[in-house]
């Protein structure tokens, strides 16, 4: 049978055996957003420096023939550790510098030795989403690309785009409005205030903001008035009164889902899989696995990926699609709240799922929030673990180990860092035993000074 | 840099954010001091930044444009609160 990988490289590429040069520009929202006007937004996010570390995660997906391109070589110790679950690794590919600011991306188009053996290759450029960043490097390095051209795949992950498409294809949908303009957006904003006499929440969604990012959700008259006034007195001083908002009730969510399909260059659809997403907030915070859904659910799930797969196709797309649902407390199934057309952090998990777990086998894919007042080598935090590690059997299998140290800085404060990690166990007691075991021993006070 | 507090309008400012902070964040808010860092103490983010902006200006009578924010007035509540009181 075979692997995810290989699927996605028939898909993209036409053969099993393509090479890939794997690219983890995570965030790539962010550049598919620089030309939209979205919510008003504020500077600064602290968290850039962990997100442009994610691109480590590249590494579990590809496989011995391919290469991962990363802003630093990995810890020795945590190339060993892989090394020593038999995973036949990617050769990885470092940048010439790296600028914590930077999405990978950046920091490759930026080094010219790196460059120089890119070109030597004969290989598909696959990164986490195409953008006209990935684009340069395709053009600079020679490498095709295994993606659409970036304005394509920016338009099928705007969030107008997936209101639009659901509701040509008949799709239960939260009740909600697209807005194109201030004036769109002010009139939304009017039919939405029956939304909240009758007790129910908005959100207001960037159309291009990072999944879970980018959304206010609104409870009162005030709140929205406010944001309105906000958004013409900004269109007021520039002049632009473009805009790229989803209005939406929020609906009652029982749970979570995340399910994935890849989509052929000849239009066929593969079903992946469906997950649970776990999120805090909004904020993704991991998946459980497999999903607990109803079996109508899952075949209705099966369903909209098809649709929405040869919707896709239609309008010129290929590759991996990851779309976010939910089941409502009334139980029901809203099955298109987002679609993303790049890779989704459940894609990077697929390959460790193949080899690692078998038929009952229950996973929990999550991060643990660290505090920390200096660098922690993979070493430390594997003694750390000790038989709370993922040797083959159960435990945690770090599947990030860059976004530990990712957000270090030097001037003797603590600093924020997450570890990432695949927990596989035998039921789900084991899980949530093993979870609480790590939970605590990663944020125990110690490891502040270690 | 320490800020301290100095004057009543500086206290009235510090109250309406860390009461703002409480409608966005809804969490335990004991320790905030003007050092307490908006994104790295309280995991505040851009769309949390914007209702703060709100209702700060629901508190404290007065108009503020998200875009004029730069960077440095975001980095502590210190930092904030300087910025709310030149823009009043």
């Amino acid at each position: 049978m075979s692997t995810f990988l290989e699927g996605v490289k028939v898909a993209c590429t036409g053969s099993a055996a393509t090479p890939l040069v794997l690219l983890g520009n995570f965030e790539v929202e962010d550049e598919w957003a620089r030309d939209e006007v979205g919510l008003p937004s504020v500077a600064g996010r602290a968290s850039a420096a962990i997100v442009n570390r994610m691109d480590e995660f590249a590494v579990l997906l590809a496989g011995g023939g391919d290469y991962v391109v990363l802003k630093s070589a990995p810890d020795p110790d945590y190339l060993s550790y892989l090394d020593g679950l038999g995973l036949d690794l990617p050769t990885i590919l470092v940048t010439d510098g790296q600028d914590p600011a930077n999405t990978v991306s950046v920091d490759a188009l930026r080094s010219p030795r790196l460059l120089s053996e890119l070109k030597k290759l004969d290989a598909h450029l696959f990164p986490h989403g195409m953008s006209t960043v990935e684009e340069q490097l395709c053009e600079l390095t020679g490498l095709a690309p295994a993606l659409p051209p970036a304005a394509l795949v920016k338009s099928v992950n705007s969030k107008i785009y997936s209101r639009r498409v659901a509701t040509e294809l008949g799709l239960p949908q939260a009740h909600g409005w697209a807005c194109e303009t201030v004036t769109e957006f002010a009139a939304a904003a009017d039919a939405a205030r029956a939304s909240l006499a009758a007790g129910r929440r908005l959100g207001i969604k960037d159309a291009f903001g990072v999944s879970g990012k980018g959304i206010m959700v609104v409870d009162d008259e005030r709140r929205l008035d406010q944001l309105v006034r906000m958004v013409t007195r900004r269109a007021e001083r520039s002049g632009d009164q473009r805009i790229a908002l989803v209005v939406e009730e929020w609906a009652d969510k029982a749970l979570d889902l995340n399910y994935h399909f890849t989509v052929g260059r000849d239009g066929s659809v593969r079903f992946d899989f469906v997950k649970e997403a776990i999120t805090e907030n909004g904020v993704h915070k991991g998946h459980h696995i497999p999903a607990r859904i109803s079996p109508e659910h899952y075949a209705q799930i099966v369903q909209c990926a098809q649709l929405l797969g040869e919707r896709l196709a239609a309008d010129g797309f290929h590759g991996v699609v990851g779309v976010d649902a939910i089941t409502t407390r009334d139980g029901g199934l809203l099955p298109v709240l987002e679609i993303n057309a790049r890779n989704n952090m459940s894609t990077y998990q697929t390959r460790l799922q193949e080899t690692f777990m078998r038929p009952g086998m229950v996973a929990l894919a999550r991060q643990y929030h660290l505090t920390l007042m200096g660098h922690v080598s993979f070493a430390q935090m594997r003694d750390r673990l000790g038989g709370l590690l993922f040797t083959g059997q159960q435990g945690l299998l770090v599947n990030n180990f860059a976004t530990v140290n990712a957000a270090a800085t030097d001037d003797g404060r603590s600093y924020s860092g997450r570890l990432y990690g695949l927990l596989i166990a035998h039921s789900e007691e084991e899980l949530t035993a093993l979870d609480a075991s790590i939970a605590e021993r990663v944020q125990k006070e110690e490891l502040v000074n270690v | 840099m320490t800020v301290t507090v100095a004057t009543a309008e500086r206290q009235e400012i510090f109250d309406a954010i860390v009461s703002a902070l409480d409608e966005v964040l809804r969490q335990d808010l004991s320790g905030v001091t003007e050092q307490t860092r908006l994104f790295d103490d309280l995991n505040l983010d851009s769309t949390g930044v914007l209702g703060l902006l709100m209702a700060l200006e629901d508190a404290l009578d007065m108009q503020v444009d998200p875009e004029s924010l730069e960077q440095r007035h975001l980095e502590s509540v210190g930092a904030l609160a300087s910025f709310i009181a030149e823009s009043r």
